[in-house]
């Protein structure tokens, strides 16, 4: 439910003259193109880690990167692009 | 539990006696494919114990969870004619980015305290789903600034485990904070924001979702990166 809540957050925004750019998990990538949603970036991850595993920073931060990346590269709606990730805890001492 | 059928076992793990939202996914299958994904977990579990790569059982875990929800009914109360889009009047580099999750994170001491209850634990979180998915979302304020130690995570939809090891994995303010620093953005919004995202579609569609945009309006936001969990 929380990706059809943010799909229709995003459909508002967007109506309204916000860019938006989501990141969405593979399980729940057909609500982004059910929902029409302007750009989406679709990684390979389980619930509740939409970024990638805790301690990931260098899979977090490339996920951001590419989210990002499709406010400039998007020149239409229902631009869907797949992140090409492994999910890989690699925690160490609490930040 | 004498004489329990499959079909009670496999539906326990979604809000029932074994409620484990990593695995409630498997009330979606039939017993023989939720028979299937149980064996082949404890198949990997059991060549865990021999090779110690935990890759093989994280993939498979992952894969079941893709393959229960990829099919789910389609969302007849909605239709979508359009195509929504707002083409950027600048690029990230120069734009007023802000973060905005359905990850249900807040700054400690400013709990949103949902149905006006203090301190409500994860557990009554997930035991008041179907509340929360009636109720219009609270968006809480979290300034990117915020250290770790002090941001909390409450949501009955979703397993925490990972975002309370790091709020990084679905609340990415820090990963923001970097791309700022760098150039990448052009200005980070002060502010993060993020509600429960089980919540009552309608109402997000008619007041909270408009009243959020206004808000970031008034701020001068350009850019939101949404993150769903």
């Amino acid at each position: 439910m929380c990706h059809v809540s943010v799909g229709h957050t995003a459909r508002v925004f967007e109506e309204r003259g916000i860019a938006t750019t989501c990141v969405f998990i593979d399980a729940f990538s057909h609500y982004a193109r059910q929902m029409k949603l302007p750009r989406v970036l679709v990684t390979p991850f389980p619930m509740g880690r939409p970024l990638g595993a805790p301690g990931d920073q260098v899979t977090q931060r490339s996920v951001v990167t590419a989210a990002l990346r499709l406010v400039d590269d998007a020149t239409g709606p229902e631009t869907v692009s797949d992140f090409d990730g492994v999910y890989r805890p690699s925690y160490g001492a609490p930040t | 539990m004498d004489g329990e059928s499959l079909e009670d076992f496999k539906d326990s793990f979604s809000y029932g006696e074994r409620s484990n939202l990593n695995f409630k996914f498997l009330r979606r299958l039939t017993q023989a494919d939720a028979a299937e994904v149980v064996r082949r977990v404890l198949e990997e579990a059991g060549h865990l114990l021999d090779h110690g790569d935990p890759g093989p059982l994280l993939d498979l875990v992952i894969a079941a969870q893709r393959d229960a929800y990829r099919h789910p009914p389609l969302q007849e109360r909605y239709h979508y004619p359009d195509s929504p889009f707002t083409t950027p009047t600048r690029p990230v580099a120069e734009a007023t980015v802000a973060l905005l999750t359905s990850s249900g994170h807040f700054v400690d001491g400013e709990d949103p305290r949902p149905f006006g209850v203090e301190d409500m634990t994860q557990e009554e979180a997930e035991r008041r789903i179907d509340d929360f998915l009636r109720a219009e979302p609270d968006l809480s304020t979290v300034p990117v600034s915020t250290p770790p130690k002090t941001t909390r995570v409450r949501h009955g939809g979703y397993d925490i485990g990972g975002a309370v090891l790091d709020r990084n994995v679905a609340f990415p303010i820090d990963h923001l904070r970097e791309l700022s620093d760098d150039g990448v953005i052009g200005d980070l919004h002060p502010d993060a924001y993020s509600f429960v995202g089980a919540a009552a579609q309608g109402r997000i569609l008619r007041h909270a979702a408009p009243a959020w945009a206004d808000m970031l309006i008034e701020h001068g936001v350009d850019v939101v990166l949404l993150v769903p969990v």
